[in-house]
């Protein structure tokens, strides 16, 4: 017999002193709160969501008149539909997860379904980084090209910027925003993933690599 | 939810509460941490209530419920994290069988199963609680063999731990 079934025979036969809750605290207990990880993974995923949904309406007036003086106003039109409906996919698959999160399935079950939802929220922000990337290469690239119109549509004569060099200037502007806002964006994931999934990604490896 | 079922509820959860406080003693090193995640698992077992059907015994069911919120669902606060193990666990010793150096044994055995990673603790606690490879493996999610494997392993290192 090896020292875990010695423990075992203690473990079964003896009693061990364990705290006693009343029947009173346990009825008080029923209208705690509760703060499981996937409430705060549902909280920070509907932030994420709306968070890029938002940033849709929050684009100002000027920038959507300048636009169309530019000549593609109608193609940004047609992107934004898409967007929308790759919005409503997200939402109704983030949806989906969410509610096959059981915590009465086997551990395996439970946390892949967990880390199937957040998956989808992670694909999501996946989606609009990798979607401002490209936005952004393909409209610099068209500024860059047309950049004499653009000059004239921001009207930056009367601003007194000169006109040589403008081009250069303005797209080396665009890609320092642009890698700093990435820059931002990934440090932000990386920390929320790192806090709130590190001990959830151990424990599922482990029960996968069981099974391997 | 009606008053009858919050009161059979929590007259179940009352009858069966040692076995969360013992998931509560391995899972937590202190007593703030053991009161949160006793509650914690109380509102995940209250909100998973109405849907059991009493096809299996309530503790069985509890098992369940209460493993998966210690490992999964539970997020350990930082004070858990900075503070030294508590003093483990104690069994009640009638005063005619006291027989130290067999505390002692139990007190490092104890803290041994403590050390190891959260699914080899759930495997070894059920191990404890007399539960068959079939129904440790149908708690997990894994296969019966992979729960033989696992469990022999996590019985190695036990034995590792304790003798170095």
């Amino acid at each position: 017999m090896d020292q875990l079934d010695k423990f075992k025979k203690e473990w079964q036969t003896r009693e061990q002193e364990l705290p006693k809750v009343s029947f009173n605290d346990i009825y008080k207990m029923l209208l705690k709160k509760s703060s499981s990880i996937v409430k705060w993974i549902f909280i920070i995923s509907v932030a994420e969501l709306l968070f890029w949904i938002g940033l849709y309406f929050i684009i100002p007036e000027e920038n959507m008149i300048l636009m169309h003086e530019m000549g593609i106003g109608e193609i940004l039109y047609y992107a934004n539909i898409f967007h929308f409906a790759v919005f409503g996919l997200f939402i109704f698959l983030f949806y989906k997860n969410y509610q096959s999160i059981q915590v009465t399935d086997n551990t395996k079950m439970l946390m892949k379904n967990i880390l199937n939802t957040r998956k989808t929220v992670r694909y999501f922000v996946i989606y609009n980084i990798g979607m401002f990337i490209v936005s952004s290469i393909v409209v610099d690239s068209f500024f860059y090209n047309n950049s004499n119109k653009l000059y004239n549509a921001m009207d930056f004569a009367s601003k007194g910027v000169p006109k040589e060099n403008f081009a250069n200037v303005f797209i080396i502007a665009q890609v320092l925003v642009g890698v700093a806002v990435i820059g931002l964006l990934i440090l932000f994931y990386w920390l929320v993933y790192g806090i709130l999934l590190k001990r959830l990604n151990t424990n599922y490896k482990e029960l996968q690599k069981m099974e391997n | 939810m009606n008053k009858e079922l919050e009161h059979r509820f929590v007259k179940e959860l009352e009858q069966n509460q040692n076995i969360v406080h013992k998931i509560c003693r391995l899972y937590t090193h202190d007593q703030d941490s053991h009161n949160d995640l006793f509650q914690e698992i109380t509102i995940q077992l209250w909100r998973a209530f109405p849907k059991f059907r009493g096809d299996s015994k309530f503790s069985t069911w509890m098992y369940r419920v209460a493993l998966n919120t210690a490992i999964t669902l539970y997020r350990k606060s930082k004070r858990q994290i900075s503070t030294q193990d508590f003093e483990g666990v104690s069994f009640k010793i009638k005063s005619e069988e006291y027989d130290d150096t067999t505390e002692q044994q139990l007190k490092l055995m104890y803290g041994a199963v403590k050390k190891l990673n959260d699914i080899d603790k759930a495997l070894v606690f059920l191990y404890l609680e007399d539960k068959s490879y079939r129904e440790i493996s149908d708690t997990l999610g894994i296969t019966e063999v992979n729960a033989r494997v696992k469990m022999n392993r996590a019985k190695e290192k036990l034995r590792k731990i304790l003798n170095p």
